[in-house]
């Protein structure tokens, strides 16, 4: 894919997020902060099908831009064709292992397996 | 040759945020935010995991992260997602091509157009908001 692009994807991702991640902080802030933390009212929020998907789309978000991220900066440190190819799947890799991981907790969580 | 090799300093160079200017601070700042940030929902997400163990676990897990050490992270957190955000959009807005003057000959003495006194504003802008945001963030959770 061409660096433009990806570029494009890494800017989408970014203001996606950032949208996101502003109403999942406020639903932090809709009671006393300590109490939002509590296990009923954390699993009430996976069971609630519309925030659980939300909080399935801010993990692909930041997944994505986070791994990115990183992989734009290990390319400005070093240069290579076997390094860069090692870099770029590597970021792949590790962002499809941190979405499958999350995604395994929404899921199990959101259908009260545990 | 020599002054090639001196020339590559690797990640010494990339982790020193002097001789640049404010632009070279921005730059720092901003990789060391994103790379903070990676870390954190590297960290939350296992965090989060926790629920799956039952109350139990996650209360285990409440009683490492809900202390003053954990909410100290959590501020600086606050302070890093709110200047990576404001710097990301400058930035953003600059690879567009807005805000970055227009290209001239090279006079003297120098002064590159694109460090230019909007961009400069743009990065004070983001870390006021950065420490205003860790200040109401130390508010709402040392305050509970």
């Amino acid at each position: 894919m061409r660096e433009s692009i990806i570029m494009k994807i890494h800017y989408g991702t970014a203001l996606g997020a950032v949208a996101l991640v502003a109403v999942h902080i406020l639903m932090r802030l809709s009671q006393k902060f300590s109490d939002s933390l509590q296990y009923q009212n954390v699993l009430a929020n996976y069971h609630f099908l519309p925030y659980a998907l939300m909080l399935e789309v801010i993990l692909v978000l930041l997944s994505v831009h986070g791994f990115n991220g990183l992989r734009v900066i290990l390319l400005e440190l070093k240069q290579g064709a076997t390094y860069e190819r090692a870099i770029n799947y590597g970021s792949i890799a590790a962002m499809a292992i941190l979405i499958a991981y999350g995604s395994r907790t929404i899921l199990m969580a959101g259908m009260g397996i545990s | 040759m020599a002054e090639r090799v001196a020339n590559r300093e690797g990640i010494k160079g990339m982790a020193n945020p002097t001789r640049y200017g404010l632009e070279r601070v921005a730059y720092w700042l901003q990789r060391i935010s994103g790379l903070g940030l990676l870390a954190y929902l590297i960290g939350h997400i296992y965090e989060t995991s926790t629920i799956l163990n039952g109350k139990i676990a996650w209360n285990n897990m409440l009683s490492l992260t809900e202390t003053p050490g954990g909410h100290l992270v959590l501020v600086l957190v606050i302070g890093m997602c709110v200047f990576h955000t404001g710097n990301g959009i400058r930035l953003m807005i600059s690879e567009g091509g807005k805000g970055v003057g227009k290209p001239g000959q090279p006079e003297y003495p120098y002064r590159a157009s694109s460090l230019n006194s909007k961009q400069r504003l743009c990065i004070w802008v983001s870390i006021a908001l950065a420490a205003l945001a860790m200040m109401y963030g130390a508010g709402v959770l040392f305050g509970d």
